[in-house]
């Protein structure tokens, strides 16, 4: 009889924790759709804010979450990519390779607001960049580099070596196979890595507070060197900052589906072309 | 693939015009009439844009200082200290006053109480009464909701009354979140712009009206004609500073706050506009 | 001809490779550097000793009280709650992915961890205000749900996805032999899973709090928007704290470059800097135990 009690208890005690955290996803994503939901017009994300943002759309904020993902994509794709070919491709286990792992396991653990730091401390101040997008896509593009790194190196790592020793031994240089043969086959697990890092870089706030994110800009402005508006950014204002928080509340759920419906999209891409390549394998 | 990169790299630098961004930074009190203000002014200018942003009025004065502002909003006059640091720089300032504003005092409806002496209000606010039952019939303990120590408003009520914040008041993000923890509160009491409690609606919460010792008459900061004549005890203008090398890149947004429009905009946010 | 140049390519972009690689090491170096450096000017004004052992941080005053103690309490009071929280729920769930669900469930289940752990801070941070806290307040009968406690649950909400997922691959790293010599001395399937998987997947769970702690410790938009940020020694979980990170994104934007406010908040990111390092650093160990145990 205790056995049986014991058996019931730790079955409750697994099949509780998994519902419990099934239930908080549960829970998010229905608050925040059914309530975000009716403010997500195509008004709303085509138009900009009015009536001091109590009204009106989200696009500046759109845009401006979209240039900075561009401007990461641009600096920290080619960069990190780079770097898992040299880890992978180039070195051979040495002291050198295990310092350059070590520190980007390290990096991946700071803290994104102390990449805000360094952003601010580098790219406004040293490099005279002000604050502005292109400020903030760089600080992004730093904390997006060590999971570009490391997703790239670990698609690097699944190819069979085979295939490189038969283009090696056709007298082909190492690079030549590289580009021709080693990326192309890689391709779809390293456009996993990046775009799951960018989705993760579109919803990052911290870094962007002091590099050049503003509170409201009256119009679309694409310029590399100006403020911006960021999606994360927004919901934050519209919860914390705005002076009638109960009449833009609406809006802050509006804000939030779109957000997290353009991190889902970006992590629903990966994982088609992550399906796509193992079916194919 | 890398060609495809420097091109949208060139592409994304050509397309970065000239400095036309005017760079609005500092008091959170003014930053919802600054938006409103931008708002309106790109319908008049449509090629000069307004970036705002909000944070506190040390903020503001931080910024163009440090070179990433253009135009500070502050409710508090410049400090010492931060006319020295500019000294140091070897840069002059300008400032523009565009409207008064009035701090209100703000407590739950249920709470039996009107007006308040500023005298009580200090021991309130530095932590050495903690207890409703000093002043009213109801034991509750007091709650104070504050700002944090970047806002402009923080700065004004600590001099204005000489005090340092009890340690327990809380330290909301914005006027809007301790009008809403008033709300819900019914034994606390915070301070907020008046205009965010004419604009934002007064459901479910009372403005204390405030006298001192030396003038018993009791007055509203929603008082339109004592404003007017400097009577309210927590009044102050409202400033904006500039660097004196700006003032042309500010000037088509100083001329219309300015502007009849500008000010009618002013108004209907709850401030009262500077004659 | 033609290969000599094509060799000179190979090399030089065999360069140009390395150098992204000790770029990397310059990064870490650089943040590093950059948070020594200003902490230095920090410490050539106040005194080491106030700074760790005071017990106001207030800036804004005339003498400028510049103490690190009531902020690290406040970081490890919301850090140790969301690990209570977190904790058991992650292992619990790692558990019946790895021994109990079926393949099916586990194909919805695993993506929908994913889905947790993609959803933005910022988004979390916002259910914290307009759920969490409201909720918290009712519950407890209190004002304001703006507490520690708030930043606990929201926290464990950001660390279970991580702390599940490496917990579910050091269960998983078990080797099949352990259980069935178990489960063929006679024991039962709870008393296999309890008495020997888990105990011999202890390393690798420890690596999932480490890191599932390191990611608490870190994360500033959620404590931000949900802790309340007051300044004094918290009393408990019901009372509002002001973290680390949340003070840096708070004061950082408004304070002058290069005065001691400025420095002090590189100082106490400096703090926070060597925290997860070694947090981080611990994990790694303890995983990298576990490789070995198992080679």
């Amino acid at each position: 009889m205790i056995k049986r009690t014991i058996y019931f208890f730790n079955w409750v005690l697994l099949i509780g924790s998994t519902v419990i955290v099934c239930m908080i996803l549960g829970v998010i994503l229905f608050d925040i759709f059914s309530k975000g939901m009716p403010s997500l017009t195509w008004n709303f994300i085509s138009k900009l804010p009015t009536n001091g943002m109590t009204k009106g759309g989200i696009l500046p904020a759109i845009i401006g979450t979209t240039l900075l993902t561009f401007i990461t994509t641009i600096f920290a794709v080619p960069f990190g990519v780079a770097c898992a070919v040299y880890l992978n491709e180039y070195a051979r286990p040495s002291m050198l390779t295990n310092i350059i792992r070590a520190s980007i396991r390290n990096l991946a653990g700071i803290p994104s607001i102390i990449y805000g730091l360094f952003g601010l401390a580098l790219f406004v101040q040293a490099f005279r960049l002000g604050t502005s997008s292109l400020s903030a896509g760089l600080t992004l593009g730093l904390l997006s580099l060590p999971y570009i790194i490391t997703t790239t190196e670990e698609a690097l790592k699944r190819l069979p070596n085979s295939m490189r020793e038969a283009t090696l031994a056709l007298g082909v240089t190492q690079f030549e196979t590289i580009k021709d043969v080693v990326l192309p086959t890689a391709l779809p697990g390293i456009l996993t890595g990046v775009i799951l890092t960018l989705s993760r870089a579109a919803g990052e706030t911290a870094p962007i507070l002091f590099t050049g994110v503003a509170f409201y800009i009256n119009g679309v402005t694409t310029s590399i060197n100006q403020e911006f508006m960021a999606l994360p950014y927004h919901l934050y204002m519209l919860s914390t900052q705005h002076q009638s928080i109960e009449e833009v509340r609406p809006l802050a759920y509006g804000t939030a589906v779109v957000l997290i419906l353009l991190v889902f999209m970006l992590n629903i891409i990966a994982f088609y072309i992550r399906f796509k390549q193992r079916a194919r394998d | 693939m890398k060609y495809l990169f420097l091109i949208s790299l060139v592409g994304l630098f050509s397309c970065s015009s000239t400095d036309k961004t005017i760079k609005l930074k500092g008091s959170d009190t003014e930053v919802n009439l600054a938006v409103q203000l931008a708002e309106s002014f790109h319908d008049i200018n449509p090629t000069v844009f307004v970036s705002v942003s909000g944070g506190g009025s040390g903020l503001g004065i931080a910024s163009l200082f440090n070179g990433t502002g253009d135009m500070a909003n502050s409710s508090r006059s410049i400090n010492d200290a931060e006319v020295m640091l500019f000294e140091k720089k070897g840069l002059t300032i300008d400032s523009f006053i565009f409207a008064q504003d009035a701090i209100a005092f703000v407590v739950a409806e249920s709470l039996p109480i009107d007006s308040i002496s500023t005298t009580d209000l200090t021991e309130i606010l530095r932590g050495s009464q903690t207890n409703w039952s000093f002043l009213t019939k109801k034991k509750l303990p007091i709650n104070i909701y504050g700002r944090q120590s970047n806002s402009g408003t923080h700065d004004f009520i600590k001099k204005k009354l000489g005090i340092d914040f009890s340690p327990h008041a809380k330290e909301m993000n914005g006027n809007a979140q301790i009008l809403e923890a008033i709300k819900t509160d019914n034994s606390g009491i915070g301070y907020v712009g008046a205009g965010y409690v004419i604009h934002g609606g007064s459901k479910g919460i009372k403005v204390l009206t405030i006298y001192t010792e030396k003038n018993k008459q009791a007055v509203s900061p929603l008082d339109a004609t004592m404003i007017a004549a400097g009577k309210y005890f927590f009044q102050r203008p409202l400033f904006q500073y500039y660097k004196t090398g700006s003032y042309q890149k500010n000037k088509p947004f100083l001329d219309f706050e300015k502007s009849v429009k500008g000010q009618k905009i002013i108004q209907s946010a709850g401030y009262y506009p500077v004659k | 001809m033609g290969t000599t140049r094509r060799e000179n390519t190979d090399w030089i972009l065999k360069q140009l490779f390395k150098t992204t690689g000790l770029v990397t090491i310059a990064l870490l170096g650089g943040i590093f550097f950059m948070l020594l450096y200003n902490s230095f000017a920090f410490f050539s004004n106040i005194n080491p000793i106030d700074f760790f052992t005071g017990v106001q941080w207030n800036p804004e005053n005339v003498n400028g009280k510049y103490s690190i103690f009531p902020l690290l309490i406040s970081t490890g009071l919301v850090s140790l709650g969301s690990m209570l929280i977190a904790v058991p729920l992650g292992i619990f769930t790692a558990a019946f992915l790895s021994e109990l669900a079926p393949p099916k469930l586990q194909a919805i289940l695993k993506p929908a961890i994913e889905m947790l752990a993609a959803i933005p801070s910022v988004a979390i941070g916002f259910l914290g205000i307009v759920l969490v806290g409201p909720g918290i307040a009712k519950i407890f009968g209190i004002q304001n749900g703006l507490n520690a406690l708030n930043g606990s649950i929201l926290l464990s909400v950001m660390a279970l996805p991580t702390i599940i997922t490496i917990s579910e691959d050091a269960i998983n790293a078990v080797p099949k032999s352990y259980r069935e010599a178990s489960l063929a001395l006679g024991a039962n399937k709870w008393a296999t899973l309890f008495k020997v998987v888990i105990p011999a997947a202890t390393p690798g769970l420890i690596a999932a709090v480490m890191l599932g702690l390191g990611r608490a410790l870190g994360e500033t938009m959620t404590v931000l928007m949900a802790t309340g940020n007051a300044a004094a020694l918290p009393r408990g979980f019901l009372d509002s704290v002001r973290t680390i990170t949340a003070t840096i994104a708070i004061e950082m934007g408004e304070v002058p470059y290069q005065t001691t406010h400025y420095f002090a908040l590189f100082a106490i990111a400096a703090i926070l800097f060597l925290i997860t390092l070694s947090i981080n650093l611990l994990g790694e160990y303890f995983a990298n135990g576990l490789r070995k145990f198992h080679a």
